[in-house]
């Protein structure tokens, strides 16, 4: 399981730093220094706690809660970092030592230790993501198996309620913050700088930095569990003043952890703003971009400009909990709904962040797959725009029952309502984008059209929302609960999967198994549907969201939705057996298996160590199905003519 | 675009349409409902509602049409023409859509005001919320106080609501109304109840470990009979502190602060199981070493100054020392230790 052809690795055999083995080991970066740098820092954090209290005469000096925040969720964190060699590179240049010139020793993957270390290469870094992210996929969808075993039937009866308000919160925080936002993430390292035709991303140290953040916010939320008091319970937006002033020292778990994977987002977004700009290939014009490059481009302008609010909203929450502030305290002067303000004018646009790189991969897989040009490409594009300034005026319809201003509630509904317009545009386009076409029904087609018809469904029940009467009604119920997940499921997770099979040759060489990818698709689909569809009539009638206990007539349904969940649980199953067995030892895949035109497909699979021979000339549209003689990009002859013979129909 | 491939994509499309729409009159949506402003809604809803389902059937047509008729051959390695748009077309699913919104707009628009205009003699009802309780009390009579939301048919109510620790929402889904109870905020609620009966009235904002209990109960009443209740409880309210001597029962303190809404207790048919179960408070008094009585009204008064393991600090409002007079505290105490002496005893 390697990621990069072996051919260019000879140059570049590994010359570690010092060199060595024996206890030379423990100092080179690597886990085996983040063993015991990470419990240093963590005892120097909570040494540093302790002498101010001591200085300062605070009592009790050993009090939990800055000693857990400062020691466990910040100090221990940066050792970890530092440990596995995060910041060697700026600590040497920081600290006058003298630097290591850019060996490449850093890059590529040749065994899969190369997985395990800060790896600057943005396709080991994708894969990185994936993996990762596919695993707080799973446990995310367990804690949602525990919810769903609850409520199979009213009264209480496997958790206390605190700590089935943690299952449902983790569930939801893990899902957005370490599954779908930066599983999107990973798929665009691999994939965007390659479609630019550029060697690697622009700042390859800061994008091996945002992948390391990420397991530490994904355990500091999961570690919650075993806090006294349970896991964090406020729900995932956490609302003030239940999660900053009446809950147990997991809430802060869930400040910090928001924290670390907002970093990481920040981080990411910056570096895919460099890099579109800046190191697009020869001929590569804003408009002959593929839809994907569009898409991460508008989404990184989001995650740029947003991210930065839920930071300021969770610090401001965790200073009232530890602290004793008084943000959003009313006791002390605070305003409760300048939390919800401040979480959802980040927490919207995210919505938009969790959807637009679906909005790419769909442009992608729907044109390969329909064999024709995309339909209205500057349209598609300046709707992605357009989402980007919308989605920032609209925020409080989140808030329609909130108590804010009530004045602000017709604004809010027209701008909620008309962004309706651009995402109904590339609806629509895609549509026209399959007529007359020549469809191929390969796996990463059909989640394509899963979602599709699963996002018009999640995007009208989205208008109904928009309308404040209606929104009165059925806020806070399940209609919300099945709302977002026909948006977040139906939606980004259909496009992740469909994007997951569509990369996969290329990210690792080999075909995944086109039967299974079919019978995974087949049972989400159905699986999904009979979950999800349910709770908009549980929702109207009036079930609220978040509770582990209802009223008797709920029952029924509810009992019907636990049974179809553990349906569509086990479907993942099917999702894992096929890429664990097809990336050992799946069919070998060729360089171009959907006779793709974009630039990621005219390099072997997997890509070279550094992507491209020779800088590819581009001169053409990516989507130029059907143009007699068209090309997208002219690559260097000898390289070109290896791939036409490849290159095998689908 | 031939003529056959219209009469086949508006078929596939009456289907697509006619399933939806028998998913949206089939299935039971809406409760039934109980309020002016709630009729209103509804008829929203289903404006709403029959846009969506022209949307939806347009979408799957076309979706319908493509998957059976533009399937590729297996041994089809040709591409499809090169069309690369149509400005008309763009033009027209970018107006459509904008027109359909806005009527959806204006139509909320007007019903929205309408829903919040309040007439002349809007009766007035405060409502407190707590972890995990509501009161609701009515200013115009004496601030009469009733664990249970009672309304006139037919007159407009304007709910005032204040919160004393977290966010809770109001919401009984047969009056199609709900807004937030925010600490530090005065919120406001209007209702117009035009059917008689008791609805679920449930608490919709997460508030804590006891929120999903955090439920009680609307009742509309004919206005005399509304009338007439208010006039029962006034004289016992008006002058509460006065008036009730130690004859007050301490059951109906239990009942009226919601105790039952985290704790156990045989003696009240209490199940809660948030709190700390009332029927072992003789086992949980020795541990602090404290007489039953004593201990008993601390825990009422100060909570966090004994939690009995395995029960968090900060969970128990801090208020009751404050809002429940003195000689209903008495009762109450009274009443609690009795039953929990009874219940060690059949226990024991």
């Amino acid at each position: 399981m390697t990621t990069t052809t072996t051919t260019h690795d000879v140059h570049h055999a590994p010359t570690p730093l010092g060199g060595g083995g024996g206890w030379r080991r423990l100092y080179r970066g690597g886990l085996l220094r983040a063993v015991w740098m990470t419990p240093l820092f963590g005892g120097i954090g909570f040494g540093l706690v302790v002498l101010a209290r001591w200085a300062g005469s605070w009592h009790p000096i050993l009090a939990t809660e800055p000693l857990v925040l400062v020691a466990a969720l910040v100090a221990a964190p940066l050792g970890f970092l530092g440990g596995i060699g995060a910041f060697d590179y700026w600590a040497y240049y920081a600290l006058g030592y003298p630097t290591r010139a850019e060996d490449h020793t850093g890059h590529g993957a040749r065994s899969w230790r190369d997985y395990f270390r800060v790896n600057t290469d943005h396709k080991v870094i994708g894969v990185q993501y994936l993996v990762t992210t596919v695993f707080f996929f799973l446990a995310g969808g367990l804690l949602a198996l525990l919810v769903r075993a609850e409520l199979a039937k009213p009264g209480i009866q496997y958790f206390d309620p605190q700590t089935y308000n943690g299952l449902f919160s983790v569930h939801a925080a893990l899902m957005i913050f370490l599954f779908v936002i930066p599983a999107f993430a990973g798929l665009a390292n691999f994939v965007v700088p390659l479609m630019l035709g550029a060697a690697d991303m622009a700042f390859p140290r800061l994008n091996a930095l945002s992948f390391w953040l990420l397991p530490i916010a994904g355990i500091m939320m999961l570690s919650s569990f075993a806090m006294p008091g349970g896991a964090f319970a406020c729900g995932w937006t956490g609302y003030a003043t239940l999660c900053s002033s009446h809950q147990p020292i997991g809430a802060i778990f869930f400040n910090q952890g928001v924290q670390w994977a907002g970093a990481s987002s920040i981080m990411t977004a910056l570096n895919f703003l460099v890099t579109i700009i800046t190191m697009r290939a020869p001929g590569m014009t804003f408009w002959r971009m593929p839809l994907l490059v569009w898409a991460n481009f508008t989404t990184s302008l989001l995650v740029v400009i947003a991210t930065p609010f839920i930071a300021g909203s969770q610090f401001f929450s965790m200073f009232d909990h530890v602290m004793h502030t008084s943000f959003f305290n009313p006791v002390g002067g605070g305003f409760p709904l300048g939390y919800q303000h401040i979480f959802w004018f980040y927490s919207h646009p995210a919505v938009y962040i969790m959807m637009l790189p679906g909005f790419g991969i769909m442009s992608e897989v729907i044109a390969v797959f329909s064999r024709k040009p995309i339909f209205g490409y500057r349209l598609m594009a300046l709707s992605l725009m357009a989402i980007v300034v919308l989605g920032f005026s609209v925020w409080a319809h989140h808030m329609f029952v909130s108590g804010m201003s009530s004045w602000l509630r017709v604004p809010m509904m027209i701008t909620t309502l008309l962004i309706a317009v651009p995402t109904g545009i590339k609806i629509f386009s895609w549509l026209a984008t399959m007529w007359e076409g020549k469809l191929h029904f390969e796996t990463p087609m059909l989640f394509a059209l899963g979602f599709l018809s699963m996002f018009v469904i999640g995007g009208l029940s989205g208008v109904m929302l928009g309308a404040v009467p209606i929104d009165i009604h059925v806020s806070q119920t399940y209609f919300v609960v099945a709302h977002i997940h026909y948006v977040l499921f139906g939606g980004s997770v259909f496009t992740i999967f469909a994007g997951m099979y569509y990369w996969f040759p290329k990210m690792t060489g080999r075909m995944y198994d086109e039967r299974l990818g079919k019978l995974h698709f087949w049972l989400t689909f159905v699986g999904f549907n009979l979950t999800f569809f349910p709770m908009h009539i549980l929702g109207t009638e009036g079930m609220p969201r978040r509770v582990a206990d209802y009223l008797p007539r709920f029952a029924d349904l509810n009992m019907f939705i636990s049974l179809a969940s553990f349906g569509l649980g086990a479907s993942v199953l099917v999702f894992l057996y096929n890429m664990i067995t097809s990336w050992r030892s799946g069919a070998i895949a060729p360089a171009n298996p959907w006779r793709a035109m974009t630039l990621e497909w005219q390099v072997s699979s997997p890509p070279p160590i550094f992507n491209f021979d020779e800088i590819p000339q581009v001169v053409g549209a990516p989507y130029e199905y059907g143009v007699p003689g068209a090309q997208h990009a002219v690559l260097a002859p000898s390289r070109a003519r290896e791939v036409e013979e490849e290159a095998v129909p689908v | 675009m031939r003529r056959g491939s219209i009469v086949t994509l508006s078929g596939i499309g009456v289907i697509a349409g006619g399933i939806a729409a028998a998913v949206a009159l089939l299935l039971p949506w809406l409760p039934q409902d109980a309020s002016r402003e709630a009729g209103r809604t509804d008829f929203l809803f289903w404006f709403v509602i029959a846009i969506c389902i022209g949307i939806f059937a347009a979408v799957a047509a076309v979706m319908i049409y493509c998957v059976l008729h533009f399937r590729a051959q297996p041994d089809d390695h040709e591409d499809g023409p090169p069309v690369h748009g149509h400005t008309g077309l763009e033009i027209t699913w970018t107006l459509i859509p904008f027109v359909l919104v806005s009527a959806i707009a204006v139509t909320s628009g007007i019903v929205l005001s309408r829903n919040d205009a309040q007439a002349r003699d809007t009766l007035r009802v405060d409502v407190t919320a707590q972890q995990f309780a509501f009161t609701f009390s009515y200013p115009d009579a004496g601030n009469v106080k009733s664990p249970v939301l009672r309304l006139p048919e037919g007159r407009s109510v304007e709910l005032y609501m204040r919160s004393l620790d977290v966010i809770h929402s109001v919401f009984v889904p047969q009056f199609g109304q709900k807004e937030d109870l925010v600490p530090g905020l005065v919120t406001q609620l209007h209702i117009t109840p035009d059917k008689l009966g008791t609805f679920p009235l449930e608490c919709t904002e997460l508030c804590g470990l006891g929120h999903a209990l955090m439920r009680t109960q609307a009742v509309v009443m004919p206005a005399k009979a509304f009338d007439a209740w208010l006039r029962k409880q006034q004289p016992a309210s008006a002058t509460a502190a006065a008036t009730h001597t130690l004859s007050v029962s301490g059951a109906k303190v239990f009942k009226q602060n919601k105790c039952a809404s985290c704790h156990t207790l045989a003696a009240a048919h209490a199940h809660g199981k948030v709190g700390p179960d009332l029927d072992k408070l003789v086992a949980y008094a020795k541990r602090p070493h404290k007489p039953l009585a004593a201990f008993v009204r601390q825990s009422i008064v100060s909570p966090n100054a004994y939690i009995q393991p395995g029960y968090q600090r900060n969970v128990m409002p801090q208020t009751f020392g404050k809002t429940i007079p003195k000689t209903q505290l008495n009762a109450l105490v009274s009443f609690l230790v009795k039953s929990a002496q009874k219940a060690s005893k059949t226990k024991g």
